[in-house]
C-alpha cells in the first residue's frame, strides 16, 4: 500500500499554531524580556536588578526600560544605581545573528547610592569574583591604628632588656679591650731599645775600619732588628685603624638600636611611626583598600566579557532545566561584535532629593562598550564633566594586554565619616574633595585615593570661633618634598603582605589638610604567587 | 498519572492504523525533541516536520516523552561531544565561524555545547532508531498485538475520551 508523504490537513493547524505562537510572543515579549534582563543582570552584577517596565518597540527597533534599580553588591541596604528611563536604539539586522548592536542609549535620572529597604546582594556567578576580591583585600595587612588597651606591661622597657644600653655597654667593652690590646702590643714593640741599639751601632760605624768583619756582621743584625720593629709598628697601625673603624660602626649601630627601642616603646602602645606614610596607612589604609577592592571587583567582573583577540570564547550557557553547557562565540574580522554599545548619553543626578545642597544633574557619555574589542578596534571610554566634578575611564582591551584606567574627582562633596580604629574618635571630614585613580594593566594594579578637607584638632568645631581651633594638616606628596613619601607593600612569599615605609615627611602646620592613600601593586588575585608592592600615605 | 498516560498513548499508538514505518519515523523524530533542549529553533523545524509529514504524531509524542529523561541523563555526554566539536577540533573552526556569522543560524543555538552535542547524537541515532522501531513494531503486531487487543486494558484505553483527540492526528492510510 502506498503511503502519502505529506499530511496536508495539518498545514492549517500548523500555520494557526505558528500565528498563535507569534501572537503569544508579541503579547508576552515585554514580560519575558524583563524577566530575562533581571535574571541576567542579577547574575552578572551579583546583586538584585529590578525593572519596573520594559517595552520592546519592534517597529522602531527600540527597547525602553523604566524604573531600573540595581542593588549594590557591597552594601546591604544601598542601591548601586537607579535610573528613571533607559532607551536603547538597536540596529535590527544584527539581531538575526543573535548580536546586539546599540546605536545610541540614553539614560535619564541616574542616581547612585540611594537607600533601599531590603538586602539586594545575591552572590551567584559574581560571587566568585567577590570572593576573589575579598581574599585579595584580606591579604593586604594594612597596619590599621589599634592603640593598646587595658594594662600595659612596662617591663619590656627595662634598660636591661632594651637594645641601646646593651649595645652601648658592649661597644664600651670592645673599646676598652681594643685599647688594652693596642697598649700591650705597643709596649711589646720595645722601640726605644731598638733605636738605642741602632744609634750605638751608628757611633761604632763612624770610627770603624772597612775591613772589620765582626762589626759588619753586627751592623747587619742591627738592620734586621730595625726592619722587624718597623714591620711590627706597621701591623699595629693597621690593627688600630681597623679597630677604630669597627668601633665607629658599632657607634653607628647604636642609632639603629635606639630606633628599635623606640619601636618597642611604640609597640607597647601600638602607635604607628610618625612618618606620614605610616600615619596615612594607619588611619586610612583599610578604607583605601576597601575602595580599591571595589574598583578591582568591577574590572575583574567586566574582563571576561570584554576579552582581547579573536579566538573562540566559551561562556556559561543559558539557565534552563537541562544542563547549561557552554556557549561559544566565534568572532570574525569585519563582522559585528556580539554586543556593542556605540554611544550612551547619561543624565546623572548626584545628591539625594530634598537634601541640602539640592541634587545636581550632570551629563556623562560612554562609548565603544563591546564584547569583542578587537572587532570594534577602539577602547571603551567614559567621561563626565561638571563644575567640581570630573570623571574619565578607558578600558583598552584592543591590545593583547588589557589596560583599564579610571580617574575621578569630586569637589564640594560631603565626605563620609571615617571611624579611627581603636580610638573613640570619628573623623567627620565634612565637605571636601575626594578623588580616585585606578589603573589595571595586565595583572598590575595601581591605585590612589586622595582626600582633601578642612579638619581641626580635637574634632570639628561647627559654630565655634575659628581662632579657638588649632588647624592641622597632613602632607605626604612625593611632589612636594625632596624625598619619596611612598610606602610599599613588601613581597609576600607566604601569601602575606606587609606595609613598609621608605621615607616621608611629616608636617604639622598650615590649614589645608590633605591625606592620600595609594597602592601600587603587581598581580591580581588570580595569580597569588606573583609579586606585589604597594604604597600608602 | 503521567506514566499511565504514557502507557495509554503507547498502546494506542502501537495499535493505530499507521504502518510500522510511519510509527517508527514519528518515534525517531520525537526522540530528537526529547534528546535536545526543547526551546531551540531546530526543534520548531522538527515539530513542523512531525505535523506536516505523514508520520505518527502519537508516535512522536511517545518518542519525545520516552527520550526526555534520556536527554537529561546524557547531558554530560552531550556537553563533551559539543565541547570536542566546537572547541577542540581546529579543523571545524572555520565552519563554526562561518555559521556563527550567518543570519538566523545562531538563533538555533548550535554554538552551545549541549545543543550541538545532543543534536549530533540525535542525528546519529535517528536511522538506527527508525529501523529498530520499525522492526519492533512489526514484530509486536505480528505476535502479541491481537492478544492485547482482546484485553480489558486495551478496551479501557480505546474507550477513553482522549482517543477522539488522537484520531485527529492519526496517520492517514
Amino acid at each position: 500500500m502506498r503511503v502519502a508523504v505529506f499530511r496536508w490537513k495539518a498545514v492549517v493547524p500548523l500555520l494557526l499554531l505558528g500565528a498563535g505562537g507569534l501572537g503569544l510572543w508579541l503579547a508576552f515579549a515585554d514580560r519575558i524580556a524583563k524577566r530575562t534582563a533581571e535574571s541576567v543582570g542579577t547574575t552578572l552584577v551579583g546583586a538584585q536588578v529590578e525593572i519596573e517596565r520594559l517595552h520592546i518597540d519592534l517597529r522602531h527597533a527600540r527597547v525602553e526600560i523604566h524604573g531600573l534599580t540595581v542593588a549594590s553588591p557591597f552594601e546591604a541596604l544601598q542601591n548601586l544605581l537607579q535610573a528613571d528611563a533607559l532607551v536603547a536604539d538597536l540596529d535590527p539586522l544584527p539581531l538575526l545573528e543573535k548580536k546586539v548592536v546599540i546605536d545610541r542609549l540614553t539614560a535619564t535620572g541616574l542616581q547612585f547610592g540611594t537607600p533601599r529597604e531590603t538586602d539586594g546582594r545575591t552572590g551567584g556567578q559574581a560571587d566568585g569574583v567577590m570572593g576573589q576580591m575579598q581574599r585579595w583585600a584580606a591579604q593586604l595587612e594594612v597596619p590599621a591604628l589599634q592603640l593598646a588597651t587595658g594594662k600595659i606591661r612596662m617591663d619590656r622597657l627595662d634598660p636591661a632588656r632594651l637594645s641601646t644600653p646593651r649595645a652601648a655597654a658592649a661597644l664600651a667593652a670592645r673599646a676598652d679591650s681594643a685599647r688594652q690590646a693596642w697598649d700591650s702590643r705597643l709596649s711589646g714593640l720595645d722601640a726605644a731599645a731598638t733605636v738605642d741599639s741602632a744609634r750605638r751601632m751608628v757611633e761604632r760605624l763612624r770610627g770603624a775600619k772597612p775591613t772589620d768583619v765582626n762589626l759588619l756582621g753586627d751592623a747587619r743584625r742591627t738592620l734586621g732588628q730595625l726592619q722587624q720593629a718597623q714591620d711590627r709598628a706597621t701591623a699595629l697601625e693597621r690593627s688600630v685603624t681597623s679597630g677604630i673603624a669597627e668601633l665607629q660602626v658599632g657607634a653607628a649601630g647604636l642609632g639603629d638600636a635606639r630606633q628599635r627601642d623606640y619601636a618597642i616603646a611604640r609597640g607597647l602602645l601600638k602607635l604607628p611611626g610618625l612618618d606620614a606614610p605610616d600615619m596615612g596607612a594607619a588611619l586610612f589604609g583599610s578604607a583605601a583598600v576597601d575602595r580599591f577592592r571595589r574598583a578591582l571587583y568591577w574590572v575583574e567582573l567586566g574582563r571576561p566579557y570584554m576579552p582581547p583577540g579573536l579566538l573562540p570564547r566559551a561562556t556559561p550557557g543559558p539557565r534552563r532545566a537541562r544542563g547549561a553547557g557552554a556557549t561559544v562565540r566565534f568572532p570574525r574580522a569585519h563582522e559585528e561584535p556580539a554586543f556593542l554599545l556605540k554611544t550612551a548619553e547619561l543624565s546623572v543626578q548626584l545628591g539625594a532629593v530634598g537634601a541640602v545642597p539640592p541634587p545636581r544633574t550632570y551629563a556623562a557619555s560612554v562609548s565603544g562598550v563591546t564584547s569583542d574589542p578587537a572587532l570594534y578596534g577602539q577602547p571603551a571610554t567614559a567621561s563626565a564633566t561638571a563644575p567640581g566634578f570630573r570623571l574619565g575611564a578607558l578600558l583598552d582591551h584592543v591590545r593583547p594586554t588589557p589596560r583599564d584606567t579610571a580617574a575621578a574627582s569630586l569637589a564640594g562633596v560631603a565626605l563620609p565619616p571615617v571611624a579611627l580604629p581603636s580610638l573613640p574618635i570619628r573623623l567627620e571630614p565634612g565637605v571636601g574633595t575626594v578623588a580616585l585613580t585606578f589603573s589595571v594593566q595586565g595583572d598590575q594594579v595601581r591605585a590612589r585615593w586622595p582626600m582633601q578637607w578642612a579638619i581641626w584638632s580635637g574634632g570639628s568645631c561647627p559654630g565655634s570661633p575659628r581662632s579657638k581651633c588649632r588647624p592641622a594638616w597632613w602632607e605626604a606628596s612625593p611632589a612636594r618634598g625632596s624625598r619619596s613619601a611612598r610606602t610599599s607593600i613588601a613581597r609576600w612569599p607566604n601569601g602575606c603582605a606587609r606595609w613598609r615605609a621608605r621615607s616621608s615627611r611629616w608636617l604639622s602646620a598650615g590649614c589645608a589638610p590633605r591625606s592620600t592613600a595609594s597602592w601600587t601593586g603587581t598581580s591580581l588575585p588570580s595569580s597569588p604567587r606573583s609579586r606585589r608592592s604597594g604604597g600608602g600615605t | 498519572m503521567l506514566l499511565l498516560k504514557l502507557i495509554q498513548s503507547l498502546i494506542r499508538t502501537l495499535h493505530s492504523e499507521g504502518t510500522p514505518g510511519q510509527l517508527a519515523a514519528g518515534l525517531a523524530l520525537g526522540a530528537i525533541l526529547g534528546l535536545t533542549p526543547l526551546w531551540n529553533l531546530h526543534n520548531a523545524v522538527v515539530f513542523a516536520l512531525i505535523l506536516v509529514l505523514n508520520v505518527s504524531f502519537p508516535g512522536a509524542m511517545v518518542g519525545w516523552a520516552l527520550f526526555v529523561p534520556v536527554g537529561f541523563l546524557l547531558d554530560p555526554a552531550f556537553d563533551w561531544i559539543g565541547r570536542t566539536l566546537l572547541l577542540e577540533t581546529p579543523a571545524l573552526r572555520p565552519l563554526w565561524t562561518a555559521l556563527y556569522n550567518v543570519p538566523v543560524v545562531p538563533l538555533t543555538g548550535f554554538n552551545n555545547t549541549i545543543v550541538l552535542g545532543s543534536l549530533v547524537f540525535a542525528s546519529a541515532v535517528w536511522l538506527p532508531l527508525f529501523f529498530a522501531s520499525r522492526w519492533g513494531v512489526g514484530r509486536y503486531r505480528a505476535t502479541v498485538a491481537e492478544r492485547v487487543k482482546r484485553s480489558a486494558l486495551y478496551r479501557a484505553v480505546v474507550a477513553s475520551k482522549l482517543y477522539n483527540l488522537y484520531r485527529l492526528f492519526r496517520p492517514e492510510p
